[in-house]
Parts: structure tokens; sequence; C-alpha cells
């Protein structure tokens, strides 16, 4: 007999997951449409769909208690604390940001419209059920609902044999990685066991002191590590991402770029810091004695940045180098969740935030060029300033945003984590990552002197859509505004940690 | 609180790395020890009928890379999903009388979920075995 509050505390819950729900709604509805409409397969009809289904998941966030730290709910599976409540309006917009570049681009055929909405917005879901998540099997049930949905979008193009390539290198990765972390989460469990994230912790501070489960935490962590370093595409197992980025559709790559990506990086947050770290007073943590995880974190975070950059140097394909180039910001993220402090964290949600529309928009004028009849080469980028010039001097923008300089709002990311490590004393970290700023300066400059210093080859002007354009202005827009006004996205983010 | 092993342990097992690499480099040598004497010290003489896959006397015949049909896959798929599916089903029904009318809602939402997907699956094709199928 199951007990009457239980069922009560769990139908209370529901409430908490109601951007979820209205998003499965929109799902639903999505798929009933294109089933329903086989022959009148309109993309602005599903595009519709989606962004409301997407702008209505936010609506209720509104309506729900305000976010407290230890409010738990669906017996104890998620946690609604303000890195929840944030990241749900973060997933929406990325969501809705990449269902418009789908709708202007059209890279991808009518016939795969409807499910490619459909797949975004599961992507969506997911990344919001897994950044609530405080239980191991909860994690990693949206950890994959995440993950095999991304399979699927990167081969959303069945017939075309380089995108069939990307999905299948990313299957047999994220298949890998992913059942390593799971054989960490079965060893925690088995040391614990409980899923429960809070009350592993207790148990992991006491399990510490001793060196046979010591050794346990150890591996445990090496494998949680495969899996989210995997999502953020990190060193030792970043190889899937150029490839995968290459060959997928390339709105779906401004996604995966992001998306997962702070998804697996919100996981970092929400696994390490209560399980491996200690809070001494409220600002500063401490690794649990004997697990130095951050140390390796930080040699990772150095390698991932250095080789990210020196990859992306010899790259003529401009999808590559934003891959190469998503590597290196991985890097430039974990020094973040290195340096143990809320500095730190915050430096890393304000620097996602940032790279969101930085990078999206980079890779939107990519597919902008590309479907205007240019291609994703360096080449037919050469002097492209004088036949397009708006959507050049955004792609410029994007660009000195993502190298940090300035004007533009990736320097304030930039000067946040570098302040973060400076705080924490890991200087030699610093001096790598403004090193690494120096080498990537070389190669994002690389496509700015291709587009404006360079002769063209043909001089027939390209015609990017009014729709291309605004969207274009909507991610300018917060890239400018953050690197001069990044105030309330400060307080914002500060509240949080 | 309780220490995880609190002393019960069978063997006073203490790791260490040193020990581990030790015994894998033992194995290691040991296994290209014994294949190496295998292949240097072994008889090699090969004729057609030693090649055979059977070298029990039947003649093969045919190929082995037979081609399955691909909608068997398909159809295995799809009965793999419903049947995992079945299993929440099960779950509500031996729970039914304490969930009361808000499980029944919520179970009759979930059979709508699955209603839809068998519908989508149709509408595309998915069901039907043969060449005259949507997708060609």
């Amino acid at each position: 007999m199951i007990p009457e509050n239980f069922i009560q505390s769990n139908l209370q819950g529901i409430s908490f997951i109601g951007p979820e729900l209205i998003l499965t709604l929109a799902i639903l509805l999505i798929l009933l449409v294109g089933v329903l409409l086989p022959y009148w397969r309109h993309r602005i009809l599903f595009t519709i769909l989606a962004v409301a289904g997407l702008a209505g998941s936010v609506l209720p966030l509104w309506k729900l208690p305000q976010p407290a730290p230890d409010l738990t709910y669906l017996s104890n599976l998620f946690v609604w604390d303000w890195l929840t409540f944030l990241s749900k309006p973060f997933f929406a917009v990325v969501g809705v940001l990449t269902i418009l570049l789908t709708q202007v681009t059209g890279e991808i055929d009518n016939s795969e419209y409807s499910e490619c909405t459909i797949l975004v917005l599961a992507v969506t879901m997911g990344m919001m059920l897994l950044v609530a998540s405080t239980d191991l099997l909860m994690i990693y049930l949206a950890f994959e609902t995440m993950g095999i949905l991304s399979y699927l979008l990167v081969g959303i193009r069945a017939r075309d044999e380089r995108s069939g390539e990307a999905a299948l290198k990313y299957v047999l990765y994220g298949a890998f990685t992913s059942g390593t972390m799971l054989f960490g989460f079965s060893l925690l469990f088995g040391l614990a066991g409980s899923t429960d994230l809070l009350a592993i912790s207790q148990k992991v501070a006491f399990a510490s002191q001793h060196p046979q489960d010591r050794l346990l935490l150890i591996v445990a962590i090496l494998f949680f590590l495969a899996g989210l370093l995997f999502k953020t595409a990190s060193f030792p197992f970043h190889f899937w991402c150029p490839d995968v980025y290459e060959g997928a559709p390339t709105p779906i790559t401004a996604f995966l770029s992001v998306g997962p990506k702070a998804a697996g990086f919100v996981l970092f947050i929400r696994l390490f810091y209560p399980l491996f770290a200690t809070g001494h007073d409220a600002t500063i943590y401490e690794a649990v004695s004997g697990l130095d995880w951050p140390s390796i974190l930080a040699l990772v975070s150095a390698i991932t940045m250095t080789l990210g950059n020196l990859a992306a140097i010899h790259q003529n394909n401009l999808k590559r180098l934003l891959a190469y180039s998503s590597i290196a910001h991985a890097g430039y993220l974990l020094m973040g969740i290195v340096s143990l402090s809320d500095l730190g964290l915050r430096s890393v949600v304000f620097y996602l935030v940032v790279y969101l529309f930085m990078n999206v928009g980079a890779f939107a004028v990519v597919a902008m060029v590309a479907s205007a009849g240019g291609s994703e080469e360096i080449d037919s980028y050469r002097g492209l300033g004088a036949r397009a010039p708006y959507v050049c001097v955004a792609m410029a923008i994007f660009l000195f945003s993502l190298i940090g300089l300035p004007p533009f709002a990736g320097f304030v990311g930039k000067v946040y984590l570098f302040a973060a490590v400076i705080y924490k004393k890991i200087y030699w970290l610093a001096v790598v990552a403004a090193l690494n700023t120096v080498i990537s300066l070389y190669y994002y400059l690389r496509i700015v002197k291709a587009m404006f210093l360079e002769k063209p080859t043909e001089t027939i002007q390209i015609q990017v859509p009014l729709s291309s354009r605004v969207l274009l202005l909507a991610l300018l827009v917060p890239t400018l505004g953050l690197g001069i006004y990044w105030q309330p996205l400060a307080r914002v983010v500060s509240g949080m940690f | 609180m309780q220490p995880i092993l609190d002393g019960l342990t069978l063997s006073p097992w203490e790791p260490g790395l040193f020990s581990l690499a030790i015994y894998g480099l033992m194995v290691l040598g040991l296994v290209s020890l014994l294949l190496f004497f295998a292949s240097w010290l072994g008889e090699k003489k090969s004729n057609p009928e030693k090649l055979r896959p059977y070298e029990s006397g039947i003649i093969p015949t045919g190929s082995a890379r037979l081609r399955y049909p691909v909608p068997f896959f398909l159809v295995a798929i799809f009965f793999l999903i419903f049947d995992v599916e079945a299993a929440y089903i099960f779950s509500w029904a031996i729970s039914y009388d304490s969930l009361g009318w808000a499980g029944w809602l919520q179970i009759s939402f979930f059979i709508f979920v699955l209603l839809l997907g068998l519908l989508y699956i149709w509408k595309k094709g998915g069901l039907e075995w043969g060449p005259t199928s949507k997708q060609d």
C-alpha cells in the first residue's frame, strides 16, 4: 500500500515539471500535425508551434515558488534551486534560436522538418530535466534523453552520407562514454547505498578517509569524467567533435555546440560540487581530502584549450574550425569549474550565456553563407565583405567576441573566468589560457582577413533574406550589449550561488 | 556513522598500483610468450581442405552473409519499445487502488502518447512489409 501523503506530494511535484510538460504537449501536437497533414508540410507552421511551445514552457516558472537550495520535488529526484530555475529559460532560448535558424537557412528538407523540430524540443526537454536532477538515476535518464535524441538530430538528413557518418561516430563515442559514466554511478551506488546525491555526499566525505574506498571514489570520478568530458567536448573525449560538427546540418551543429555543452557544464556543477567538494564558508570550496579532482581537471582544461586552438589553425572548413574553437572554449569553461569557488561557478554560467549568443551567431553566419550559394570552405569567404557587408560585419563581431576582445561580451566572460582562476592562485593555468587566447587570435582573424582584406573571386552581391538579417540582429544585440552593460546578467548570475 | 567496510573485509586488501602493474606485466608476458612459442614451434602446413570453415567434412554451401530484410529490424524495435512501455502499465495496474483517478488520468495520457506513436509509425509506413512502402 502506498502512503497517501507520498501520492499527494508527487502530485504536487508535477507542477514543478510544468515546463517539461508543456514541451511534451508541444511535441505531441507537432507529431500529430506532421502525421495528419502530410501533404501540407509548411515549415512555418511547425516553426510557430515549436517556438510557441518553447516560449510557453517558460511561462509556468513565474507561477512557482521562490527557488531554494533544499527544495526538492518528485521524491527527491529534482531540486528547485536558482540553477534549475534559470537554466530552463536558457535552454528554451537555445531551442528557439536553433529552430529559427533551421527555418531561415532551409538546410533541412521539408520532409524531415517536423521531426527535426520535435527532436530539438525533446533534447531541450532532456536538458531541462538534466539540470534539475539530483538523483543518479534521473541524471542518467535525462542524460540519455538528451544524448540519444541528439544522435538522431545529427543524422536527420537520412540520405546524406556525411550526416550518417557523423551520427554513427557520435553514437559510438556516446554509447561508450555514457556506459562508462553509468559504471561510475554503479560504483558510487555500491559505496553509498543510495542514488540520492545528498545522501551520497554524506558518505563520500567519510569514505575518502579509508584507502580502499578512496581508490573506488577515484575510479568513480574518472568514470564520471568520461561522460561529462564527452558532452562538453573536452580533451580525451573530443575526437568526435570536428567530424560530428562538420557532418551535421549547421543549425544542429550550433545547437549541439551550446545546448548539450552547457548541460554538461551544469552537470559538472551538480555532480562534483555536492559530492566531492565541501563548502568552506559560503564562497570557497575544497575538494574532499584525498580526491584531488581539481588538479586533474586543471590539467584537462589546459590540454583541451591548447589542443583545440592548435588544431583549429590548419582548418579550412569553417565548421571544423568552429568545432575546434568550441573544444578550446570547453577548456576555458573548465577553468571556472577548477577554481572551486562561487566566483568560478558564476563565471562559468556567465560565460555559457555569452557563448550561446556569439557561437550560435558564428554558426548562423556559416549556415546563411552556405545557403546563399557559398560553401563552408574558407575560400568562399574571400572578399565576402564587399559582397555581403552586413553578414560579414556580424561574423567579425562574433569572432572578435569569441577571441575575447574588449568591447564585446566574450571579453567580459573571459575576464570573469581568468579572475576566478587567479583568485584561486592557479597562475599557471591563467598563463596557459592567456597564451591560448593569443593563438586563437590567429585563426579567427584569418577568417576576418579573408572576408575584408582579400580580393573577391566573384562580384555578385549575395542576397541574404530579411528573416536571416533579423535573426542575426537578435544575436548581435546581446553579443554587443552584454559587452558594454553586463551588470544585469552578472547580478542574476551572482544570485545563483 | 558506520564505516562502510567496518573491518569485515575478508582479506586485508591494500590497493596498490605497483602490484597491479607487476601483475599486469606478468600476465602480458606469459600470454605473449605462449603465443610466440605456438607460432614458432608449431607446424604450418596449409592445404585447401584445412582452410575450410568446417574441418568435419561438410562442404559449405552458399554465403554466410545473408541479408535480412530491413523491416524485420524495424518491427523488432517497435516491439521492444511497446513491450517495455507495457511494464509501466503493469506497475500502474498493481497500485491501481491507491493511485485513484489521478493515476488513471496519468496512465490514460501515457497510453494516449503510445497510441500517437503507433499512429506515427503506421502513417510513416513503418509497419509495411515489402517494397511498396511509402519510403521508396
